[in-house]
C-alpha cells in the first residue's frame, strides 16, 4: 500500500492510500473534526455516511464527510466550522459530465442483498446497473478492506460475492450518492465528477440499515461512536478506534466487533449487553441453535474467544452516561439492581439494534407498517419481494431487520423476479431460496429474543441530554416543544428544530416518533415518522445544477 | 364549546388576530386543522415590491397588486413593531434586490420602480458597480438590480414559537380540529368541526386557501386557490447575504436566515396532495429552482441542500380580503393577498379592529369581501 501525507489544520498526517480521512485522522490520534454552532466538538459517529458529524473542509470545499472521503496525497484538510466562508470569486461549474442510464434493473446498494440481486438479475439476462455509496462494494456485513486484503472467512465470502457480481456483466458504480427518487421511477445521483440520471424499468432497493444509538448524556462526544463505525475503521482500514475500548448496547454485532478489536490489539475494557445472559434463558438459546446451528455456533465461539482473551462481558448493564475527562471518556452503566458502575476508556462503541434506511422506499410511496418487536417500520412486500409500488422491489435490512443471510436469499428472489418483470426469464426456480429465507427468519426471530434493543424512553433521560445531534436540541427542549402543540412529529420539528439538520433526523426522528406514540397512546404508522423528502442525503447546489443541465439535454 | 370570539385558522394571520383580540380580555378560541397549516411552513420573505412572478402569472390581477402596494410597505413596518413586542425573530430589513441580466430586464425594472415610487415605496436602481458594493457574491453576468429598501426577511419558526407563547400567556385556547361548516344566527356564529362544535358571538376566518370553501355556504364565493410552492434550504455558512434576492424575469427568491442557512424558493410548484397530506416535491421544481440559484450566485455552489418542503400560498385576485362577510356580518374575513406572510400582521390587525370597533391601522374598504358578493 502506498504511503501518502496530507495536512490537518496545517500539520502533516501520514496515511495509507485508500484509507478514509476519518480512519487516517483517528490513526493519527485526531478525533475532533468539526465545531458545532453551539461550540461543541464532534468526530466520527456513524462511520458510514449517515450522521454528518465527521464533516471537514477539504481543499477549500466545506462539509465533506471524512468517513466517506478517501485520503489523497497533498490534501489540505481543516476542521469544519459551523459557518464556512463563501467565495465571491467562485464560478459556475463547467457543463459537467452526466450519464443517463436506462437499465432493466437498477439495484441500489452494494451489500449482501444488492450484490445477490445483481448477480441473479444479470444471470437471468437483464441489463443491470448497481449503485453503491461506499468506495468498494460489500456493504456493512461483507465490509471489504480498502487494500483488498482478507481478514477472515466473512470477508472472503464477501470477496467472492463481489467478484461474482463484477464478472456477471452488471455495471457496478461505487462512491455514488443518491439524492433524488421520484415517481417514474427517476433516480438522481452524484458520482465522482458526473451526475447520474437513471430511468430504470425496475428498481431493487437494498440500502441496508444503520446502527441505532443509545441516546444518553454524552453520546455526542468525540470518541463515542457506533459499533458499526468501529467495525468499519477496523475491517476496512485496519484502524483501531482507540487503545482502550468499551462496547455496549445489545445484539450480536457488539460481541463480534469487540472480539475483532481485541484480536486487532485493542484493550476491551468492557462489553456491556443490556439483556440478561442467554444461559439464563436456555430455551431461547436452544431455539436459536435449532433454527441456525451455524450462526448459533458462531455466537458461542465469539463468547469463548472473548473469555479466552479475558474480555469482561457483562449482561444486564445499560449505558447511562458518557463524560469527558482529561485524556479520555468515562462511561457509566446502570445495573438491573439499580446500582451503577463506571469504566474509563478512550472510545465508547454503541449499538442497540438498527434503523432501516428506508428513505428511498418511502419517497417512492412503498407501503410500510410498524413492527413493535424491533421498533421500526417494515416494508410490505409480495412473494416476489415487490413493494406496494409496481416495479419497485426491496430486499435486506432496509425493509426491516433480517440479517445478511436472509438478505442474500431475498436478493436472489428479487433479482430473478425484477428481471422477469423487465422481460428476462420466467422468474422461476426460487423454491430453495424461499426455504432458506424461512429458516433465516426463524433464526432472526429467536436471536433477537436473546437481546434487548428496547430504546430508553426519552422522558426518563436528564433534560440536558442532546436528542438532535445536528441542531443540538435537548430532550428537555423537545418535551417543552411537545407540550406547546402536542400530537404530531412535523409540528414538533417546526417547534423545536429537531430533525432539521444535515442528518435529516435519522437519529432523533425515530426516537421522537416513539415519544409521541407513548404520549398520545396512538399506534405508530408510516405517517408517525418525518415525511420523506428529497434530497435523500444532502447534495451540493453544484451537483443539482449538473443534473439539471444534463436532464435538459436529455429531454 | 362557547367563547366570546372564534378564530378559524392558526397560521400567522390567525395567531396575530387571536393575540389582538385576547389582548382586550376577550375569551378567544383558535381552531386550526393542524397538519398542514399554510403559514407554519412559510419561508419568511418580507415582500414589498411587486414580484415579477406575480405579474407574469396573473397579469389580470397585477393592477390590484399595484394598488395594494402601500399595504405591503405598512405591513413590513408592522413586523418591526411585532418583533419589538414579542422578542427576536431574526428580522432583517436591509432591502430586497431584483436582479436583471439584460438591458431589457433593466428597462422593465426601471418602469416598475417608477410606478412603485409613486405608491410610496423606497426604491432605487443599481448598476453593477453599486451592486458589487453591497452584494459582491452575485454572479458576474448580472448587469444591475432594483433595490427596494422596505423588504427583508425573518425566521418563521421563531415567529411561530413567540406567537404560540404569547397566545398561551393571554389565555387563548388553541384546538386542533378541522372546521367544515359555519352557520350564523341572529346572535352567534357556530362552527362545526370534525371533533366538536364551537360557538362565539363573532368569528374571524383566517384559513388562507381554505377560507373560500368555509364561507361558500354563506352565499359569498371567494376564490381562494391553494398554490403549493417548493422551497429549499442549505446548511449554514458565514453571514454574507443581507438582502432578499429576486430575479426580474425568473422565479427565484434567495435569502439568508440568522441561522446562516440559505433559503431558496420563488414560486416553483409542488404537488397538492389534498388537505390532510403535506404537498409533494416535484423533481423539476427542485432541479430548476436550485440550478437557477447556482447560476445567479456561484458562491453558494459548494453548499449542500439539506431539505426541501412545500408551503401553500393563497391567491385570490391580488388584493387582501378583509372585512365583514355580506349577509353574514358576524363572520370577519382575514385573508391576505399574494405574499400573505408579509401582509399578515396588517391584515390580522385590520380584521381585529373591525371586530373590536376600533380605528383600523389601514383603510379596509378596498379589501372588503363585498366585491365577491353576487
Amino acid at each position: 500500500m502506498t504511503e501518502i501525507t496530507f495536512t490537518f489544520n496545517g500539520a502533516g498526517v501520514a496515511a495509507s492510500g485508500g484509507q478514509s480521512l476519518a480512519a487516517a485522522l483517528i490513526a493519527a490520534g485526531r478525533r475532533e473534526f468539526r465545531v458545532t454552532a453551539g461550540g461543541k466538538r464532534r468526530g466520527v459517529f456513524c462511520g458510514i455516511g449517515v450522521c454528518q458529524d465527521c464533516l471537514v473542509t477539504v481543499d477549500g470545499t466545506p462539509n465533506r464527510r471524512a468517513c466517506m472521503t478517501g485520503a489523497v496525497d497533498g490534501m489540505a484538510v481543516e476542521t469544519q466550522s459551523a459557518f464556512p466562508a463563501l467565495r465571491s470569486d467562485a464560478e459556475v461549474p463547467d457543463t459537467p459530465r452526466a450519464r443517463v442510464l436506462t437499465p432493466d434493473v437498477l439495484v441500489i446498494g452494494g451489500g449482501a442483498g444488492g450484490l445477490s440481486a445483481t448477480i441473479a438479475a444479470r444471470r437471468a439476462g437483464a441489463e443491470v446497473v448497481t449503485l453503491d455509496e461506499r468506495t468498494v462494494p460489500g456493504g456493512q456485513y461483507y465490509k471489504q478492506s480498502a487494500d483488498g486484503g482478507l481478514l477472515d472467512a466473512q470477508q472472503a465470502e464477501g470477496a467472492t460475492l463481489v467478484e461474482d457480481a463484477r464478472s456477471s456483466g452488471a455495471e457496478i458504480i461505487n462512491s455514488v450518492e443518491i439524492w433524488g427518487a421520484f415517481d417514474g421511477p427517476l433516480i438522481l445521483a452524484e458520482s465522482e465528477n458526473a451526475a447520474l440520471i437513471v430511468r430504470p424499468r425496475t428498481v431493487i432497493v437494498a440500502t441496508g440499515a444503520y446502527d441505532r444509538p443509545i441516546i444518553v448524556p454524552g453520546w455526542t462526544l468525540p470518541g463515542v461512536m457506533t459499533t458499526g463505525a468501529a467495525q468499519t475503521l477496523w475491517r476496512s482500514y485496519r484502524t483501531l478506534p482507540g487503545r482502550r475500548i468499551v462496547v455496549c448496547g445489545s445484539g450480536p454485532l457488539n460481541l463480534q466487533v469487540a472480539l475483532e478489536l481485541a484480536v486487532g490489539g485493542a484493550e476491551i475494557a468492557l462489553v456491556a449487553e443490556a439483556a440478561p445472559s442467554a444461559f439464563r434463558h436456555p430455551l431461547r438459546g436452544a431455539r436459536c441453535s435449532i433454527h441456525g446451528p451455524t450462526l448459533a455456533w458462531k455466537g458461542l465461539a465469539m463468547l469463548c474467544g472473548l473469555r479466552w482473551r479475558r474480555v469482561p462481558v457483562r449482561n444486564g448493564l445499560r449505558l447511562a452516561a458518557v463524560e469527558q475527562y482529561e485524556g479520555g471518556l468515562s462511561a457509566t452503566f446502570r445495573r438491573t439492581d439499580g446500582g451503577t458502575c463506571t469504566v474509563r476508556a478512550d472510545a465508547v462503541c454503541m449499538n442497540a439494534g438498527f434503523e432501516p434506511q428506508n428513505e428511498i422506499l418511502r419517497l417512492l410511496g412503498a407501503r410500510m407498517t410498524y413492527d413493535p418487536a424491533v421498533g421500526h417500520l417494515r416494508c410490505e412486500r409480495s412473494q416476489t419481494l415487490e413493494t406496494s409500488v409496481s416495479g419497485i422491489f426491496a430486499v435486506g435490512d432496509c425493509v426491516g431487520l433480517g440479517g445478511a443471510p436472509a438478505a442474500c436469499a431475498e436478493g436472489r428472489i428479487a433479482g430473478l423476479s425484477a428481471a422477469a418483470l423487465s422481460g428476462h426469464g420466467d422468474g422461476r426456480g426460487l423454491a430453495s431460496d424461499r426455504r432458506a429465507l424461512r429458516r433465516h427468519r426463524r433464526f432472526q426471530n429467536a436471536l433477537w429474543q436473546l437481546h434487548d434493543v428496547s430504546p430508553t424512553p426519552l422522558d426518563s433521560l436528564p433534560e440536558d441530554t442532546v436528542l438532535c445531534r445536528c441542531e443540538e436540541v435537548t430532550v428537555g427542549e423537545t418535551l417543552a416543544g411537545y407540550a406547546v402543540n402536542p400530537g404530531h412529529l412535523g409540528t414538533l420539528k417546526r417547534a423545536t428544530r429537531i430533525g432539521m439538520g444535515p442528518c435529516q433526523g435519522r437519529y432523533c426522528g425515530p426516537a421522537a416518533a416513539r415519544l409521541i406514540a407513548e404520549k398520545t397512546g396512538e399506534a405508530l404508522t408510516d405517517r408517525s415518522f418525518f415525511a420523506p423528502r428529497v434530497p435523500v442525503k444532502p447534495v451540493t447546489i453544484n451537483a443539482v445544477f449538473s443534473a439539471e443541465e444534463a436532464l435538459r439535454g436529455d429531454e | 364549546m362557547t367563547s366570546d370570539l372564534l378564530v378559524i385558522g392558526g397560521g400567522i394571520v390567525g395567531q396575530i388576530a387571536a393575540l389582538e383580540l385576547a389582548g382586550t380580555g376577550a375569551r378567544v378560541t383558535l381552531v386550526d386543522a393542524a397538519h398542514n397549516a399554510g403559514s407554519t411552513t412559510n419561508a419568511g420573505s418580507l415582500h414589498v415590491q411587486m414580484q415579477s412572478r406575480f405579474i407574469r402569472l396573473y397579469p389580470e390581477h397585477a393592477p390590484n397588486l399595484e394598488r395594494a402596494l402601500p399595504y405591503y410597505k405598512q405591513a413590513a413596518e408592522c413586523w418591526d413593531t411585532l418583533e419589538a413586542g414579542l422578542g427576536p425573530m431574526h428580522l432583517v430589513r436591509k432591502g430586497g434586490l431584483m436582479l436583471a441580466e439584460s438591458s431589457g430586464q433593466m428597462a422593465f425594472l426601471e418602469e416598475k420602480s417608477r410606478r412603485e415610487e409613486a405608491k410610496g415605496l423606497d426604491v432605487a436602481l443599481l448598476d453593477r458597480a453599486e451592486l458589487d458594493r453591497i452584494a459582491p457574491w452575485i454572479g458576474p453576468w448580472i448587469v444591475g438590480a432594483e433595490l427596494c429598501r422596505d423588504e427583508g426577511s425573518l425566521n418563521p419558526l421563531l415567529v411561530n414559537r413567540l406567537l404560540a407563547k404569547a397566545c398561551a400567556d393571554l389565555g387563548v385556547i388553541c384546538i386542533s380540529d378541522r372546521i367544515d361548516g359555519l352557520t350564523v344566527t341572529a346572535d352567534r356564529v357556530s362552527a362545526r368541526g370534525l371533533q366538536g362544535r364551537y360557538r362565539a358571538s363573532e368569528a374571524v376566518v383566517a384559513a388562507a386557501w381554505g377560507s373560500g370553501a368555509l364561507v361558500r355556504a354563506l352565499g359569498v364565493d371567494i376564490p381562494t386557490a391553494p398554490e403549493p410552492l417548493h422551497m429549499n434550504i442549505t446548511e449554514a455558512c458565514e453571514q454574507k447575504i443581507d438582502h432578499l434576492v429576486q430575479h426580474a424575469e425568473r422565479s427565484l427568491t434567495l435569502k439568508q436566515f440568522g441561522t446562516g442557512q440559505i433559503v431558496i424558493g420563488g414560486g416553483w410548484s409542488a404537488h397538492d396532495h389534498g388537505v390532510d397530506t403535506v404537498p409533494g416535491v416535484r423533481a423539476g421544481s427542485l432541479l430548476g429552482n436550485v440550478a437557477l440559484a447556482a447560476r445567479l450566485a456561484p458562491a453558494i455552489g459548494t453548499l449542500r441542500i439539506i431539505r426541501t418542503w412545500a408551503g401553500m400560498n393563497t391567491t385570490a385576485d391580488g388584493t387582501s380580503i378583509v372585512g365583514r362577510l355580506p349577509g353574514a356580518e358576524r363572520v370577519i374575513m382575514a385573508v391576505p393577498g399574494d405574499a400573505g406572510y408579509t401582509l399578515a400582521p396588517l391584515v390580522a390587525q385590520m380584521a381585529a379592529s373591525i371586530v373590536l370597533g376600533r380605528d383600523p391601522p389601514a383603510d379596509p374598504a378596498p379589501c372588503s369581501p363585498a366585491r365577491f358578493a353576487a
